[in-house]
């Protein structure tokens, strides 16, 4: 491998920046809307055709589970319950 | 990953993550921590709050 | 289309504001405004503005999505309307 990295062309460090700004817009307004979507009744797209409401809780950082309550499944109520992220393909709700 | 020893890490986990957010986030990185870090700290609470179990239980999706 | 998860932040960037439609998995189809997308899961949140002045808002999942085709781009009215959902430090509060 070399021995010595290239210094970073400045073009290329305001890239990064552009890319780290874009990054922290983005990611703010998603987590705004995790956090307004608490309380709320949400609606789940699932695999497999299977749909779900809950009221929304809260979610982990790395947004792989959703903790929520009152879920209506087909089978009757749950009163908490995680859903994985990987099971829905969308949610909705109203604001 | 060939030939790596089992060292052990030199870093704390909390250094690492923080160095990472700089890397992703520049300027940034400590008000996106801050925001995760209090969601975090919410879900955890309610996990053991709540006690909530996987639903469904199997997974759908593999 | 690069897969929807491989894009870069600034690409990501470039649909907000967009009406796309978004085909996902198992044949769904969704239509809305992109108010963001993840950068952690990839997730898009889409806006559509209902009739009694409420809106509604969906996040298609993004590992479920498989092509986003825009449509049309917000008017200054419509982009307002898209940032003043979620306002920093109004309504809503990082604790509950």
């Amino acid at each position: 491998g070399p021995t010595s990295l290239p210094s970073a062309a400045p073009e290329d460090a305001s890239v990064l920046q552009r890319e780290q700004e874009s990054r922290v817009a983005l990611r703010e307004r998603y987590l705004r809307s995790l956090l307004a979507m608490a309380g709320q009744p949400v609606s789940f797209t699932m695999y497999e055709k299977v749909s779900v409401t809950a009221v929304f809780g809260t979610s982990d950082i790395d947004v792989l589970n959703f903790q929520v309550s009152e879920l209506q499944t087909p089978l009757g109520v749950q009163k908490e319950a995680l859903l994985r992220c990987s099971d829905i393909i969308a949610y909705s709700f109203q604001l | 990953s060939t030939g790596r020893s089992a060292q052990p890490p030199t870093e704390k986990p909390g250094e690492r993550r923080m160095a990472e957010m700089k890397k992703l986030y520049g300027e940034g990185a400590s008000k996106i921590q801050a925001m995760e870090t209090t969601m975090q700290l919410s879900f955890d609470r309610n996990c053991d709050k709540k006690q909530p179990k996987y639903w469904p239980i199997i997974p759908l999706k593999l | 289309m690069t897969e929807w998860r491989k894009k870069t932040p600034l690409e990501w960037l470039s649909y907000v504001n967009k009406e796309v439609q978004v085909l996902a998995a198992e044949k769904h189809q969704f239509k809305g405004w992109v108010l963001t997308v993840d950068p952690v899961s990839a997730n898009i949140l889409l806006a559509n503005p209902l009739d009694n002045g409420k809106v509604s808002v969906s996040a298609i999942l993004g590992h479920a999505v498989q092509d986003v085709e825009v449509m049309n781009e917000a008017d200054d009215e419509m982009k307002e309307k898209l940032e003043r959902l979620f306002i920093p430090g109004e309504s809503q509060t990082y604790s509950q």
